[in-house]
């Protein structure tokens, strides 16, 4: 198992061509096929799911199933009264940047724990400063508080937080073995501060951070002390990403009442709770309104900004742009498509397919550094050193960017037949088009502009763009781009899903996050829009890997991801 | 009410294309007979009633109302038809139809229509009759090709597919095949099979579907080639965006 960064458009391109030719040259199963990847014709051998050994187990399940439970389960002869999937050859999906080759049944995020993972992890996560609470204790109560007494309230909240007792007395605990994905970490742009703190509970950010990333985050941060807290992933599955910052602020209130010898009931203590459940609070997610029926730090509120934040890829490829906007276009397409639209909102399963394509067979990765170096040779830019955006550059780069990949479609069937919607391929070319004029020019809505540009494009090319959607979403968004006015326009970071209009098209959000990506990187910026995001996953011990996204999307596929949480086995019987 | 053809830019053969369908130039190039038609849209047996959702406009008594004074209703208006729907499918390999230029087609040259748009199947909601009417036009002229469109109501995929060995556009539950020299079909918009096979006509041949489709791909004519396409639709692009930028 191994993942690559190509770095360049020549090496993207050649691992395009290995994806395709692994998909439909190789036979998979027993599909018998070893197709010219360039043909536009093919024989369709109509194998049906007997040509799939995931499809065969899983028809032998579903018949256990109804063995078992006397009712009808999954039977794939009850597709389309008798004609089972696999009329075309079923072929499998290289995850991109990588050489992991997968069943597409297996990037369903019900089959993939690797992908359900990611969501837990940003669902059950929270930022809470500390400073307010210090000052409540300083100057409120006359506690004096002190590296050591940090840590000392840092440990008591360590064992607090998964749902351990603190200060009362035969109080019902969760079992350690169930939540031992549950921590909280420190960190602060005081580097005084920092050095006196136990390593153990802190993030380091000159560790984790390249020096001139390090130091615009911790000049973002100030002197400021944040708390990084992942309550149990068991907990925010069994109720809502509510629950995430109650259970955070009801285990630190306790703590601080615990660690700082405080009355448990004094008015004092209403200072913490609400500085932990309001002032010093940073939820991943703002809460949605009343319509949408969501509490915080749900995927509807999660701006595109912060998601560009959690992913951590920045960190390690500074200098690959391109690489930093793929694996963020992976963690958002499949959070916004998959788990959202396609399970919060709509309940289809179907949106699984326009996720994989913006995250499998390397296209979105051929046309994003065919259209960076575009940008680059063009306008002599490069990371850092970018291009004041203008009409005339998110023209040529919208143009440039939009018929390259038409192209890539024409000149390859196989791939046009891979992304066989148009709703798929319109993400793809808009994405890689949108995100590079962002690296070009450091400025998210240019690349957003660029993104509407290739979306008229495409549709006048090919007659058709996606589905009905896509004509509301995409033939109006250009006049949104530039426009600030409040209930207009915004900027690219702070819209997120349920930005109007936004709200209700599969394909768009994640591509939408690459292009913010692209802004940051292109600028050489450490961070997207806020520095405590980015600073609150730079933890390793986050069980989902944010740095190599799609390799760990390919693990779950493997059913090879071994950094689960939240589940029961523990407390089950064994099977 | 007479409509005036439509135009678009463009100075190639694809763009002279979309204009003749926006424009209803197009020939009659096979005949369909209206039970065949009715038999391959699966909505009502061949030979029957058209059902109704209510009485004739004329029984009905509406209220005296301009709008209705100035609006003849169409036929199947009418009669109370139920509304229903033809849908294609149209190959990405210079099939003569691309799903927006038939909802221009049906939009600029029909009333009561109701056209939707998406990359792989394009469909007209109507009046029964007068929706036969439409799909009868589109299956009897240059606008399509039966080996490179299908009629579909479910299970649409195909557009973005590789064609078949012999040419013809992939279709999942098989509705229409090619025998001898032409089309058949024997299994209704969403599968259903017929008593009877259906003659589409011989399918275009690949030189044929190239000086025919409305379809810009490399290999045929390349949307970079018509330079005045793309400019037309940058200055769209460019008018929408300056417009929203009002900072007032």
């Amino acid at each position: 198992m191994a993942h690559y960064n190509f770095d360049s458009e020549a090496n993207a391109k050649k691992h395009f061509i290995t994806a395709m030719e692994t998909k439909f040259g190789k036979e998979w199963g027993s599909n018998q096929q070893a197709d010219d990847i360039q043909a536009t014709t093919t024989k369709y051998l109509r194998l049906g799911t007997a040509q799939n050994p995931r499809k065969m187990e899983m028809a032998k399940v579903g018949a256990e199933i109804t063995k078992k439970r006397g009712l009808q389960a999954y039977d794939p002869l009850l597709h389309l009264a008798g004609i089972p999937l696999g009329q075309r050859q079923l072929t499998p999906y290289t995850l991109g940047g990588t050489d992991i080759v997968v069943d597409g049944d297996d990037l369903h995020y019900v089959n993939n724990a690797a992908m359900q993972q990611e969501w837990d992890d940003i669902r059950r996560t929270c930022v809470v400063g500390m400073d307010l609470a210090h000052e409540t204790l300083e100057k409120r109560l006359g506690k004096e508080v002190t590296p050591e007494s940090i840590n000392y309230y840092l440990e008591v909240l360590n064992h607090a937080m998964p749902g351990a007792a603190i200060v009362q007395e035969m109080m019902v605990e969760t079992h350690p073995a169930m939540v031992d994905d549950c921590y909280v970490k420190i960190f602060t742009g005081d580097d005084a501060l920092k050095d006196e703190l136990d390593p153990q509970f802190v993030i380091d950010i000159e560790k984790m951070f390249r020096p001139d990333h390090a130091a615009q985050i911790k000049a973002g941060i100030g002197k400021g002390t944040f708390q990084a807290v992942h309550i149990p992933t068991v907990v925010s599955r069994t109720a809502d990403g509510g629950q995430t910052s109650r259970w955070m602020a009801m285990q630190v209130g306790m703590s601080f009442i615990s660690s700082y010898h405080m009355c448990a009931g004094e008015a004092a203590v209403a200072d913490l709770a609400f500085t932990a459940k309001h002032a010093g609070l940073v939820e991943m997610s703002e809460m949605l309104p009343a319509r949408r029926a969501r509490g915080p730090n749900e995927p509807g509120g999660l701006s595109f900004g912060h998601m560009c934040d959690i992913v951590q890829t920045s960190r390690k490829f500074r200098d690959d742009p391109c690489k930093i906007a793929l694996e963020t276009c992976g963690a958002a397409m499949m959070l916004y498509d998959q788990i959202w639209l396609g399970g919060y909102m709509s309940g289809g399963v179907g949106f699984t397919q326009y996720a994989t394509s913006a995250y499998t067979n390397n296209t979105v990765d051929d046309n994003l550094y065919a259209d960076t170096e575009y940008g680059w040779d063009t306008y002599g830019t490069g990371i850092g050193d970018c291009k004041e955006p203008s009409i005339d550059i998110i023209r040529d780069m919208g143009t440039w960017g939009a018929l390259y990949g038409l192209e890539l479609y024409e000149n390859y069937p196989t791939a046009l037949e891979d992304h066989f919607g148009g709703s798929q391929r319109a993400t793809v070319i808009s994405t890689a088009t949108g995100a590079a004029t962002a690296i070009t020019t450091g400025n998210s809505n240019a690349g957003l502009s660029a993104w509407y540009l290739s979306m008229y494009l495409h549709k006048e090319a090919h007659g058709r763009l996606g589905f009905f959607g896509y004509d509301l979403q995409d033939q109006c968004g250009a006049t949104n781009v530039f426009s600030y006015q409040s209930d207009e326009g915004l900027l690219a970071e702070m819209r997120g899903p349920n930005y109007p209009n936004y709200a209700m098209n599969v394909g768009h959000q994640g591509g939408y996050t690459t292009v913010c990506t692209g802004g940051y990187t292109g600028r050489g910026d450490g961070f997207a829009i806020n520095p405590l995001v980015k600073t609150c996953f730079a933890d390793d011990l986050m069980n989902f890997d944010f740095v190599e996204v799609r390799e760990c999307f390919g693990k779950g596929a493997l059913r090879e991801f071994d950094r689960c949480a939240g589940e029961r086995a523990f407390v089950i019987p064994a099977k | 009410m007479a409509y005036k053809p439509q135009y678009y830019p463009g100075n190639t053969i694809i763009a002279e294309n979309r204009r003749n369908h926006m424009s209803n130039n197009v020939q009659k190039v096979r005949e369909i007979s209206d039970e065949d038609l009715t038999a391959c849209l699966g909505h009502r047996a061949p030979g029957s009633d058209y059902p109704s959702t209510h009485p004739p406009l004329a029984e009905m008594g509406e209220p005296d109302c301009p709008v209705r004074q100035m609006v003849t209703p169409t036929p199947g208006t009418a009669a109370g038809d139920r509304i229903r729907y033809v849908q294609w499918a149209d190959s990405m390999y210079n099939a003569p139809a691309v799903p927006y230029w038939r909802s221009y087609h049906a939009a600029i040259n029909y009333r009561g229509v109701d056209p939707g748009t998406l990359s792989g199947r394009q469909v007209v909601e109507a009046r029964e009759r007068d929706m036969e009417a439409i799909a009868k036009e589109q299956m009897e002229t240059d606008m399509t090709c039966p080996g490179l469109a299908g009629i579909r109501g479910a299970t649409v995929h195909g557009h973005s597919c590789r064609l078949q060995e012999d040419g013809v556009m992939f279709d999942m539950i098989d509705r229409r095949r090619l025998e001898g020299d032409v089309i058949i079909q024997d299994k209704d918009q969403v599968g259903v099979p017929l008593d009877r096979k259906v003659n589409l006509g011989k399918p275009m041949t690949p030189e044929e579907a190239a000086k025919k489709t409305t379809f810009y791909r490399v290999g045929n004519v390349a949307y970079r080639d018509d330079p005045e396409a793309i400019e037309w639709c940058q200055k769209v692009w460019e008018l929408r965006t300056i417009y929203g930028y009002q900072p007032k």
